[in-house]
């Protein structure tokens, strides 16, 4: 098991792309994936995009990615570089 | 997914259009609709629900495949980056957690696959609706929009048979298509309550057919009813209580109780006449729009049928259109049914809020638009069937034509002309019918009310259509909440409107009929014989009513009752004054009428 805080910087938050781009890395990995707010404590199920947006993590939230799997490292990894790259948001138009 | 344990609102009162009188109890059958597919409860076998769940995976499968074909033509017209918009709605339908839980529904409950995803999205709807953040509350559309794309494409597939229903309910909708009904188990509703419409609407008049409770013109209650909500609806107020109290709800199942005792009691008068106590007789006689409706007539004591309403074909054949020999066997049965008495057969009126034929479109302003004789003059191959199976069908009785909504004398001689050309045509090709066949105007446009005494002239009789008429003299919809108390029948402009007529009738020796909700109200119903109507036409089950009216007063005092009301200036005043007078003179009737409402 595998477990680090990462805080959700871009500026709309988790929302839908971001949430999708999140669930779709996720879904690449054996392991699995839980989200936890560190605020309020609600997790959800990184592979679940209803799941996932249901936590309305906006700008400035603090987030625990768990995964515990065979790939339980590499799956961390690129899930909290995701959020630390601002889900490529910037990088695109950063409309939705 | 989290599971919501929303607890919504209780005692949520909706104001609407009161249809169809009577109160109704039950539970919500909301059904949904993306064009024209509405989804449904079906209880299923243990076998049953592994297909179903079988039809739910090709769905979702079929889901997908669409919105990759959509995001490709997005990406190609709109730019890579905008296809990302749809990339919620792939996720949603790749969402484990969400095919798990549809799965479970469907093999737990024994559902079929259209109620599990209705009622799985709608309560991870309920839980987004609870997320403060206002972007998210947003994505519930997208959740919306994937639930009514799967449940499209599960419609196309084997459609399960709503006839089949295995509990009584109410059904809650948009509105009530006319495909709806050929396929719901009536037996099994016990009332309608609808977003649109209004009393003339299809959902309105088939509410009324049936004798069940009916509230229109709601605007939203399929946004706030979810299907298995317990649900009151007082179709004689025009209200719907959604999750009623248990307070609230025992209020409605005395009055419930109260209202079906005074629905049935009047019906021992059916032999009497409708006649005054001065000795002065009336006809009453029925609307009838399905015909089945036609073997209850003699219950009733109608004398004839005023108006029959027979664009009701249309329900249970769309989309294709009634043959000549279908509509041949109805009018043959309605001709016979009424004997000498006969029945007044309004030709199609479609278009506007009901049902309009192919090839025709939705209008801005259907009101005022291609609806009616406009469409059968416009349609003429419509027209020319439905006069031949008329003319075939007067051979078994005392068949009339009536033609709605006419508004020039050139529709009235285009549509003559089309009858007499189609008599003609069938007496050079040796096809039996009865050319003895007298036509009638509908008077519903103000047009047509006030060149009456033209229209006359050229016609057998006149029938005075007060739903519509009060809709054009006064400029409202009544299914518009906004204007609705506007909606007056007894405003000055219409008691003006109706005296002129009978004016007209008297000095041209025409016949004068009426009909319309007011016929079936007693009190309007009063007020109408004081202006010198003498032929009403009314819902069927209204006539004991009405009749025990006409038979509780004198003509002489309600004529001069109603001389009274004209020099009144407001819809208001009149009311007033028929609710303080009439007591007075038919205390036997109107005084348990008034306490009753």
């Amino acid at each position: 098991m595998e477990e680090r805080k990462v805080i959700i910087s871009n500026r709309l938050g988790l929302h839908a792309r971001a949430a999708a781009r999140l669930v779709r890395r996720a879904s690449q990995f054996n392991s699995s994936v839980e989200l936890r707010r560190e605020d309020t404590g609600e997790t959800a199920d990184g592979k679940s995009i209803l799941s996932v947006l249901l936590l309305a993590a906006s700008r400035g939230t603090s987030l625990i990615i768990k995964t515990e799997g065979d790939d339980e490292e590499r799956a961390l990894d690129a899930l909290a570089d995701l959020v630390e790259q601002k889900f490529g948001e910037e990088l695109s138009d950063g409309v939705f | 997914m989290a599971s919501s344990s929303v607890t919504r609102s209780r005692d949520v009162k909706l104001h609407g259009v009161p249809a169809s009188p009577g109160v109704a109890v039950g539970r919500v059958l909301r059904l949904d609709e993306r064009g024209r597919h509405q989804f449904y409860y079906i209880g299923v076998s243990a076998t049953q629900a592994r297909l179903e769940v079988r039809r739910l995976r090709e769905a979702l499968q079929e889901a997908r495949a669409q919105l990759k074909e959509i995001k490709v033509r997005l990406a190609k017209e709109l730019g890579y980056e905008h296809s990302f918009i749809l990339d919620a709605h792939l996720l949603m339908l790749d969402d484990n957690r969400l095919i798990e839980e549809l799965e479970q529904d469907i093999r737990t409950r024994r559902v079929n696959a259209e109620w599990a995803v209705r009622s799985v999205t709608d309560k991870a709807i309920d839980a987004y609706k609870q997320v403060s953040d206002v972007y998210l509350k947003e994505r519930t559309s997208d959740l919306e929009d994937v639930a009514t794309r799967i449940l499209t494409i599960l419609s196309g597939h084997d459609k399960f048979d709503l006839s089949k229903l295995d509990q009584d309910v109410i059904v809650v909708a948009k509105n009530i298509w006319p495909s709806t009904v050929a396929e719901l188990d009536f037996k099994r509703v016990l009332g309608f309550a609808t977003n649109t419409g209004g009393l003339t609407s299809h959902s309105a008049i088939i509410a009324r057919s049936l004798g069940i409770p009916a509230v229109v013109g709601l605007r939203d209650i399929t946004s706030q009813a979810r299907t298995g909500n317990s649900i009151v609806i007082d179709g004689s107020e025009g209200c719907v209580i959604l999750r009623p109290t248990k307070t609230v709800l025992s209020t409605y199942l005395t009055k419930r109780k109260r209202e079906a005792s005074y629905r049935t009691r009047p019906t021992a008068n059916t032999s009497l006449a409708a006649e005054t106590i001065d000795g002065v007789r009336m006809t009453l006689r029925a609307n009838v729009e399905l015909p089945t409706e036609i073997e209850s007539l003699a219950r009733f004591g109608a004398e004839g049928v005023g108006l029959y309403r027979s664009e009701f074909l249309f329900l249970t054949r769309l989309p294709d259109l009634p043959g000549e020999d279908e509509q041949y066997e109805v009018y043959r049965k309605l001709a016979e049914a009424t004997g000498q008495a006969g029945a007044n057969i309004r030709v199609f009126d479609l278009g506007g809020d009901k049902l309009t034929l192919e090839g025709f479109e939705a209008e801005q302003n259907p009101a005022l638009g291609l609806r009616a004789i406009r469409l059968s003059l416009k349609a003429e191959h419509v027209f020319r069937t439905q006069v031949r199976a008329i003319l075939r069908a007067n051979l078994h009785g005392r068949l009339r034509v009536v033609l709605p909504l006419i508004s020039t004398i050139t529709e009235l001689r285009e549509a003559k002309r089309i009858i007499a050309d189609v008599k003609q045509e069938m007496a050079e090709t040796s096809v039996e019918h009865n050319a003895e066949l007298p036509i009638g105007v509908m008077i519903e446009v103000p047009a047509a009310a006030l060149m009456a005494d033209v229209f006359a002239r050229e016609v057998d009789f006149l029938s005075v259509g007060t739903n519509d008429l009060i809709q054009y003299i006064l400029a409202v919809d009544r299914a518009n909440e906004n204007v609705a108390h506007l909606y007056q029948p007894l405003h000055p402009a219409i008691l003006r409107t109706i005296a002129h007529l009978v004016r007209v009738a008297e000095s041209q020796q025409v016949a004068l009929e009426l009909c319309g909700e007011m016929a079936a109200n007693p009190v309007q119903a009063i007020a109408l014989i004081g202006l010198g109507i003498r032929s009403l036409s009314l819902v069927p089950g209204s006539i004991p009513l009405v009749k025990n009216a006409i038979r509780s007063v004198e003509l002489q005092r309600v004529r001069s009752l109603m001389k009274d009301a004209m020099r009144l200036t407001s819809s208001k005043e009149v009311e007033e004054l028929l609710a303080q007078e009439l007591p007075r003179q038919a205390p036997r009737f109107f005084s348990a009428w008034s306490s009753r409402s």
